[in-house]
């Protein structure tokens, strides 16, 4: 019993302590409306303690830009990270872009004309069956087909780049079927443009 | 009754007959193809090993052991093996020549080797040659006068002396790399955190061009032996397949630009090039005949991977091949005569040589993994590859003909080798284009 009052009141305790700091807390992270007029008010009185409200104030503006800046960020890390995931696959020796592949492609195409900052660079990779060579050429053959297609949808060629890494960067490693599905695709960089 | 045990008997024969051959060839790591007709026709050669003087501590395998192994991948020899000459056994045998000598330990440490080539009938002296060299450097030593028996008993330059390029994974990362023709002193000639690939050699073997990433697309680049790397043909998107002009030293080489791949033929010190053929198709993995007249190459404009030949100035376009709907990277025998092709059969890669005209398909590899990127040893008796019929992908030689598989690579994984050219500072050298 005495324990149970000892554990009430001590976290009573903290609850208190917890309220006490947001409150002394709260001028500080909301300081806009009230400081100014102090500052004005105590100018002539102390300027280094205007200065430190200035530098405060400053820095609270530097914060919040950088915390928009970090919404924005992330909202674009997570339409990159969509556009990066949207793999377009291929059938074996071809370079013909299949109705999924279209549905796809028509949605980063949607995104890349939302976000005109952003380029992109085309990679087309093959499966691992083949000359070195050859996939090069059908990488090459496969990037294109995608880049057509989005600049079909709007996009400026100048945006995109395409490459071919042949059968030199593997999604999936294994000598089945299934792991030449996935390597046999092409996927995106972005970059944002300054 | 009688009659019936006999048929027993003869199929049970003829059951071990079938059997017997892939139980022993399973097991070993140089496995016989023999797909193709063997058209060698070898020569035997005695070889007795070395007379020794004392206070020799062997590291390195002992000079008959190095110049057996020549013999035996030269393609050109049988070896007959004795302890010591034996006019019978060579007789028997048919070996007209044999090949013995002497080492001994220097004062310095090193070794002094003396080799010869003696009639086996007379004992007559053919050739005879001293090498002092410390042992490590003994089996290029072995190489060397192996290639002067060649020349003394042929009048053609041997391979034992070349040296082949290839991609080994390094830490997980493609990397060039060069070793002797029997996998001997391997060094590693790239470095980089990207990957490298398609090795060739310059001429003269002074050094290689090959393929990096390291701007995030296929770029050539080459490098002398010992001098940095100079990128290639900057003007061009993405560079790769490239193929050094055996008379001229120009490269030719593969470019693709907005998915279109095409030839384009340049010299490496100004940095100029222009497009080799005008053609709808892509084309890629081109490769010179032996003096420079003609160009193989890989075009897509029937859908799927086909071998073309052209003219150097990019006259008389014609196919090759017709057999099977995948067939890649020809390579053209330095004799002139035939090609060497990687073919692709449901889903498996096998290495195939014709006629220039197309005809004449002889199927070098069968039913061993896949088997792909055949390299011609510069004297047009042997081929490399590179194979995963192990597992892992490692390089092998073979002879022309598709017999006498070795395993040359042993760790790791291997692929993509090109065989240098010869390498003889020592002989007077043909003019390039005489026949």
């Amino acid at each position: 019993m005495k324990n149970i009052v000892k554990i009430a009141l001590i976290s009573s305790a903290a609850c208190l302590a917890l309220v006490a700091c947001a409150k002394k807390q709260q001028p500080e992270t909301n300081p806009t409306a009230e400081a100014a007029p102090a500052a004005e008010a105590v100018q002539s009185a102390e300027p280094a303690m205007t200065q430190a409200q200035a530098d405060s104030l400053a820095a609270e503006q530097a914060r919040l830009d950088a915390e928009r800046l970090e919404a924005e960020r992330a909202r674009l890390e997570a339409l990159i990270n969509q556009i990066m995931s949207e793999d377009v696959y291929f059938d074996f020796d071809r370079s013909e872009l299949t109705e999924k592949a279209k549905e796809l492609l028509a949605q980063v195409g949607e995104l890349l004309l939302k976000e005109q900052r952003f380029t992109i660079t085309i990679e087309g990779h093959t499966d691992a069956r083949g000359t070195e060579d050859y996939n090069f050429t059908l990488g090459a053959k496969r990037a294109m087909k995608v880049k057509e297609f989005l600049a079909a949808y709007g996009i400026e060629n100048s945006r995109m780049e395409s490459v071919s890494y042949g059968k030199e960067a593997p999604k999936a490693q294994g000598e089945t079927e299934e792991a030449y599905s996935q390597n046999r695709r092409a996927n995106f960089r972005v970059n944002i443009k300054q | 009754m009688r009659e019936n045990v006999t048929r027993f008997v003869w199929g049970f024969v003829l059951a071990l007959v079938c059997l017997v051959p892939q139980g022993v060839f399973a097991s070993i790591d140089t496995i016989a193809v023999d797909v193709g007709i063997s058209v060698f026709k070898t020569t035997p050669i005695g070889i007795v090993p070395f007379e020794e003087k004392p206070g020799i501590d062997w590291i390195e395998e002992k000079p008959h052991q190095i110049l057996t192994r020549d013999a035996n991948l030269s393609g050109r020899f049988d070896v007959v093996a004795s302890d010591k000459f034996n006019l019978a056994l060579f007789s028997r045998s048919k070996a007209k020549h044999y090949m013995t000598g002497k080492v001994e330990p220097t004062s310095d440490g090193r070794l002094a080797v003396d080799c010869y080539l003696y009639v086996s009938q007379s004992k007559d002296l053919l050739l005879g040659e001293r090498y002092t060299v410390p042992q490590k450097e003994l089996r290029r030593a072995m190489h060397a006068f192996f290639d002067k028996v060649i020349y003394q008993l042929w009048g053609e330059r041997g391979v034992a002396s070349t040296r082949i390029a290839y991609v080994s994974k390094i830490d997980g990362i493609k990397q060039v790399v060069v070793s002797d023709y029997d996998g001997f002193h391997r060094s590693q000639i790239t470095r980089d955190s990207t990957i490298s690939m398609m090795p060739v050699w310059t001429r003269g073997n002074k050094g290689l061009v090959y393929v990096n990433f390291k701007t995030n697309r296929p770029r050539l680049y080459t490098k002398n032996f010992g001098r940095p790397e100079k990128p290639l043909f900057e003007q061009f998107d993405q560079t790769y397949s490239p193929a050094v002009n055996p008379v001229s030293g120009e490269l030719l080489f593969s470019s693709s630009k907005d998915g279109k791949t095409d030839l384009y033929i340049g010299n490496m010190e100004t940095g100029k090039a222009r497009k080799f053929a005008y053609l709808k198709s892509n084309q890629t993995s081109p490769a010179w005949s032996p003096y420079a007249t003609e160009v193989l190459f890989t075009s897509d404009r029937g859908g799927g991977p086909q071998i073309f030949v052209m003219g150097k100035d990019g006259s008389d376009l014609r196919r090759v091949t017709f057999m099977g709907r995948y067939n890649e990277r020809a390579s053209w025998s330095p004799e002139g005569d035939r090609i060497a092709y990687t073919s692709m059969d449901n889903g498996k890669m096998n290495i195939y040589t014709c006629a220039l005209d197309g005809s004449d398909i002889v199927q070098l590899t069968n039913n061993a993994g896949n088997n792909e990127h055949p390299t011609w040893s510069p004297d047009g008796k042997l081929i490399a590859f590179t194979s995963n019929r192990s597992g892992t992908y490692q390089i092998y030689i073979m002879r022309k003909d598709g017999s006498n598989v070795t395993r040359i690579t042993q760790a790791g994984e291997n692929t993509a080798p090109t065989w240098s050219w010869f390498y003889d500072e020592n002989k007077p050298q043909p003019k390039e284009g005489s026949k």
